[in-house]
């Protein structure tokens, strides 16, 4: 079927730069795998949420299931850093969920799911610089689910932070040591205090699979990098 | 791949060089091109378009018949919304042009010969929808006066042959019926007038169908009525019915209502000059009879093996009036809810384009069908008694869709799916619709709703909501709270709420409702977030230290076996303990081991995994009742021990209590049946847990739990057979390659040792291992269908003589019992919604319980002989019903 329009069900343009199968084999693979990658979780989606979710397209009645989770985690802290693995028991169900879940909310997220080669050790971890995903590298927005800032934001705000504080490390107690500098003319107040911005979620975030794939992408070419 | 982008889809995938780049556009030859412009013929406007594409038909060189009647073909089955239109194009295909001879068949001539070829190919595969859409374009080409009406009639009455075939399945007959009535309702304009009479046969034929197949209606009906065998519902119709009704609608006024159900774009153009024109007379098909595989498997006891998904009749549950809806007994409504229906079927590949032409369908309808859209430039007029609404009459369909009983045609989160979708598109429209929708379905709980129905109600509006922002106005059913606590809306607001937590967390959902939920004495939802409760937490609780010593163990990964000799010195202790020691010391030791280790692994869903994996030997020695070594199926009352230990543990959590039982089956560490076993007597024993404690009966929960299992013994046993399948065509495939060689070897071959190859071909090892593991599969899912039907009978029939037996499960199956509902109270209620999951369970799993029919029969309603007992009546009738003994 389908010559009418493209199933959602295939597998995107990702590919893993760590593995060491070459590209037909892949293919292979992602034909019958039984692995999805899950994308785009906030940090504080547990693996029973998950699994509620995703049994909405397992199959037991065919001998299928949820088989198990695999939580991303960053390399450091050990705390999820927003994805995951989930294998089933048959082909058949991963698809599914690329068909039905992928592109709906969990936990009041989109999230996108990936057919997969299959987890092999060392995957749950993040592989960005900082332990994280790279993707949370470079994100420019304020992301609660994903802990607040991107990391290079988050590393920037606290370089800022320890500016702000060691700013003052000279400061002096005792008359005299605050400037009176004038008076009458009154300034407006709270200038310059750093008021934590709320900001909507990116809108890449929300996006279509597409440019998910496309951060997907890149963010393993950043691997490679480091 | 789709050819609509592309063209040639995998065959050229295979010649790119480039995996990564599934994106880039390939090379789309001319050909191609006129496909896949043929495809989308009328996207944007079928009449504007119609003289364009047929020039460009015309003029394309070379002629190649075969690609224009693939894609009519790819057309007609994929996009059955344009099917008028595409009989429009042939129509006009078939005229002669200035420049084109006139002599030799027309272009469209030589294209409709051409897909009757591939109409003959679907049928051969009984590829049901693809058959019966391309009858949908025979019969509009009948009308268009390409095909006789003759060769049109027989083809139907092929269709409705089928129904006349000895032992014919009901979905077979369901699916010819279909076809030959949607075939009519089509041509009977140009039909009626040529024989009255073969008009009459069909439907007759149809009706004849329907009226036999009465008895399974009465199972699969959404609105239930336990008391009576009524197959009418107000709130529901039946497919055939409905098929049948707009059908004699038609009939009735000579199918004049045809040119206002139906587009018929061909309906103005001349006839053709019949001198130099020959109609077209579709060669006569015999529908071929269903392939049974025989793969020869059978239990060891002798059944037959074999699953065959029996169909039921279709109900579809109606939500609003007839005039915000169709009404699917009128022709028009039955024409747009059949055209709904094949979308959300067609399209189950990409949920998106689904949701984005069922938003289009009016386009595809005769003007006026549906409102305007609000602001909408084109205005046609109402058609008197439509004019209906466009999202209520979708998410009526997909709704109605998705609650078919036993089970819908695709999972249920697909149709969830689409109506998320539905709503991202058009939320302003689509999202009242859903809306009313919710209230509707929720108006029927307590009037009958079934309760399965009422359990995938509860699962749509959780995942709808999870992705909704969790936005319902829960006030509206405060005044509910004061209904009883197992009142079927109550049951539902619990249950909808469990699963929201699920998908959520505990905080964010009980934000979500007012004060009056909120409260404890609401008994809505829980006070606190669902988690683990570890008995022996607490310094001050017996056996506190001894669990301590435990857990201390599991923390610092000990061994398997120096925990087991660990349990077995603390069982010596208890025992000969200064209290005079401990009655069941067996009990106590496994709870203690079973709630450390779920302790240990309470931290998450793979932390579970670790725990059990790590503690397997340990976990085994104690199913088998400490007997080391013991193996096997281990010992019952142990298992059960395991299972209430870790149904304890998660007693607020019963999210985790599935999750367990399921990790503990798939270890098999305990069996499906010993779930079942422990669903209907132990579970009890858990006050929190259960919603219908006291007398037995059966809450959605224990469903889950039994299905649970159910589907674990029907699925393991599915993948013995399929590995037996493989090896066993590889032993022959040895066996063929060996005979094969050793013919090539020397034709002066041994013929002893011919004969003796030929006569006891020897299984391979790895053959007799799977043929053994069948067996001992097979033998396991018959112990649990067998145990569920038992526990069913002692829960809806007890004897006198049952421990803890529902008083209530005759009352509520009588009609006074039932029109005293408003009445009832907590066991009425449970004794109601056991008798619905019972049900469930005879039609959901009938083709299971079939192989086993007698046997089970035997064994459950044996005692019964000659028993006048109402509920042993109505358990049977059911039975039999299930198992297509009535």
């Amino acid at each position: 079927m389908a010559h009418v329009v493209a199933p959602l069900d295939q597998p995107s343009n990702y590919k893993d730069s760590q593995t060491r199968v070459d590209r037909r084999v892949q293919n292979d693979l992602l034909a019958k795998s039984t692995t999805l990658y899950i994308g785009n979780l906030s940090f504080y989606t547990t693996e029973e949420q998950i699994y509620e979710l995703f049994t909405k397209c397992a199959s037991p009645e065919d001998g299928g299931g949820i088989k198990r989770i695999i939580m991303g985690l960053d390399r450091n802290t050990r705390t999820p850093c927003g994805f995951c693995f989930v294998e089933y028991y048959t082909h058949a169900e991963a698809l599914a969920s690329m068909r039905y879940v992928s592109g709906t909310k969990l936990d009041e997220r989109i999230i996108r799911c990936d057919l997969d080669l299959g987890y092999r050790e060392g995957r749950q971890f993040g592989r960005g610089k900082s332990g994280g995903q790279v993707r949370d590298e470079h994100r420019q927005d304020y992301d609660p689910g994903r802990g607040g800032w991107g990391a290079q934001a988050q590393r920037m705000e606290i370089e800022r932070r320890r500016e702000v504080e060691e700013r003052y490390q000279d400061a002096q107690d005792g008359p005299g040591a605050v400037a009176g500098g004038g008076g009458d003319w009154k300034e407006a107040e709270g200038a310059g205090n750093e008021s934590r911005l709320k900001r909507g979620r990116s809108p890449e975030d929300e996006g279509d699979g597409r440019l998910g794939q496309r951060s997907r992408l890149e963010e393993d070419v950043d691997a490679e990098r480091m | 791949m789709s050819s609509y982008h592309r063209g040639g889809g995998n065959r050229r995938r295979q010649h790119r060089d480039d995996y990564d780049d599934r994106r880039r556009d390939v090379y789309e030859s001319p050909a191609d091109k006129l496909k896949n412009a043929i495809i989308k013929f009328g996207d944007v406007d079928a009449v504007e378009e119609l003289p364009l594409i047929e020039k460009q038909i015309r003029e394309f060189t070379p002629v190649v018949i075969s690609n224009l009647s693939e894609a009519f073909r790819i057309a007609v089955t994929e996009q059955p919304f344009k099917i008028p239109h595409y009989a429009a194009l042939l129509r006009r295909l078939h005229d002669s042009t200035e420049d084109a001879p006139t002599d030799g068949p027309s272009l469209g001539k030589q294209i409709l010969e051409d897909f009757w070829k591939g109409f003959q190919a679907y049928l051969d595969k009984l590829a049901w929808r693809e058959t019966r859409l391309c009858i949908h374009f025979f019969a509009h080409l009948t009308v268009a006066k390409l095909i006789s009406t003759d060769s049109m009639f027989a083809l139907l009455q092929s269709f409705t042959a089928v129904l006349e075939e000895f032992g014919v399945s009901n979905g077979r007959a369901k699916k010819a019926a279909v076809c030959a009535a949607e075939g009519l309702m089509i041509g009977g304009p140009i039909l009626k007038p040529s024989s009255a009479e073969r008009v009459q046969e069909v439907i007759n034929g149809i009706q004849a169908y329907n009226d036999s197949a009465t008895s399974p209606k009465a199972l699969t009906r959404p609105i239930v009525e336990l008391y009576s065998d009524e197959i009418s519902t107000p709130n529901a119709d039946e497919l055939l019915d409905t098929a049948l009704q707009a059908l004699r609608t038609l009939d009735e006024s000579d199918f004049a209502e045809t040119a206002s159900s139906f587009l018929q774009p061909y309906a103005t153009y001349p006839d053709l000059d019949l001198s130099t024109f020959t109609l077209y007379d579709l060669p006569s098909v015999l529908v071929p009879p269903e392939v049974i595989e025989l793969d020869g498997l059978s239990t060891d006891s002798g059944e037959d093996a074999q699953v065959k998904k029996e169909e039921w009749p279709e109900y579809f549950l109606s939500l609003f009036e007839n005039d915000i809806t169709p009404d699917p007994k009128t022709p028009a409504g039955y024409t747009v809810r059949t055209g709904i229906l094949d979308i959300l079927d067609i399209f189950e590949v990409n949920r998106k384009e689904c949701a984005r032409l069922l938003i289009e369908y009016p386009k595809w309808t005769i003007p006026g069908t549906f409102k305007p859209k609000p602001g909408g430039s084109v205005n046609a007029d109402p058609v008197p008694g439509r004019d209906w609404q466009l999202e209520s009459t979708i998410i009526e369909t997909i709704l109605g869709a998705s609650f078919v009983l036993p089970e819908s045609c695709h999972k249920s989160i697909y149709y969830i799916g689409v109506i998320t979708e539905l709503c991202k598109l058009s939320p302003s429209t689509v999202g009242p619709a859903v809306g009313k929708s919710i209230r509707k379905l929720y108006s029927n709980l307590g009037e009958g709703l079934d309760v399965e129905v009422a359990r995938r109600f509860a699962e749509w509006f959780a995942v709808h909501m999870s992705n909704f922002g969790f936005q319902w106005v829960w006030k509206e059913w405060i005044p509910d709270l004061a209904l009883d606590i197992q009142h079927p809306k109550r049951a539902f607001m619990r249950r909808a709420l469990e699963f929201e937590i699920r998908l959520s967390y505990h905080d964010r959902i009980l934000k979500t409702l007012p004060a009056e939920m909120q409260a404890p004495e609401g008994h809505t939802i829980g006070e606190q977030a669902p988690g683990p409760d570890f008995e022996y937490d607490d310094p001050a609780k017996p056996y506190h230290d001894a669990a301590q010593s435990v857990l201390n163990l599991f923390r610092g990964r000990a061994e398997a076996k120096d925990v087991i000799s660990h349990l077995e010195t603390l069982k010596v202790t208890l025992e000969t303990s200064d209290d005079g020691g401990i009655v069941n010391a067996d009990a106590l030791i496994r709870n203690i081991a079973i709630q450390s280790l779920l302790h240990i692994g309470s931290r998450s869903f793979s932390h579970l995994l670790n725990a059990i994996e790590r503690y397997l030997a340990l976990l085994r020695s104690i199913a088998s009742g400490g007997a080391s070594g013991a193996g096997g199926t281990g010992n019952a009352e142990a298992k059960a021990d395991i299972l209430t230990a870790s149904a304890a543990f998660w007693k607020h959590n019963r999210h985790m209590v599935a999750i367990v039982f399921d990790k503990l089956m798939q270890y098999q560490i305990v069996d499906p049946t010993d779930v079942v076993g422990w669903t209907f007597i132990n579970r009890a024993e858990i006050r929190e847990l259960s919603e219908s404690t006291g007398p037995l009966s059966l809450s959605a929960f224990e469903w889950d739990l039994l299905k649970g299992a159910l589907d674990k013994a029907n699925g393991r046993v599915m993948i013995a057979r399929r590995k037996v399948a493989t090896l066993r065509k590889e032993d022959d495939d040895n066996r063929a390659r060996a005979k094969a060689s050793g013919g090539a070897d020397g034709n002066a071959m041994d013929v002893d040792a011919d004969v003796k190859a030929d006569d006891a071909p020897v299984d391979s090892p790895a053959l007799t291992t799977a043929l053994k593991a069948f067996a001992s599969l097979t033998r396991e899912q018959k112990g649990a269908l067998s145990r569920t039907l038992d526990g069913f009978v002692s829960c809806l029939a007890p004897g006198a003589t049952d421990s803890n037996p529902n008083p209530h499960s005759r009352v509520v199956i009588s009609e006074e019992g039932w029109n005293d509902r408003a009445s009832w109270e907590k066991d009425q209620w449970n004794a109601w919604e056991t008798w619905g999951w019972y049900r469930q369970f005879c039609r959901s799993y009938a083709p299971y319980l079939r192989n086993y029919s007698t046997t089970l029969f035997t064994v459950s309603f044996a005692k019964f002989e000659g028993s006048t007992d109402p509920a042993a009546e109505l358990l049977k009738k059911t039975w039999n019903v299930a198992t297509g003994q009535e």
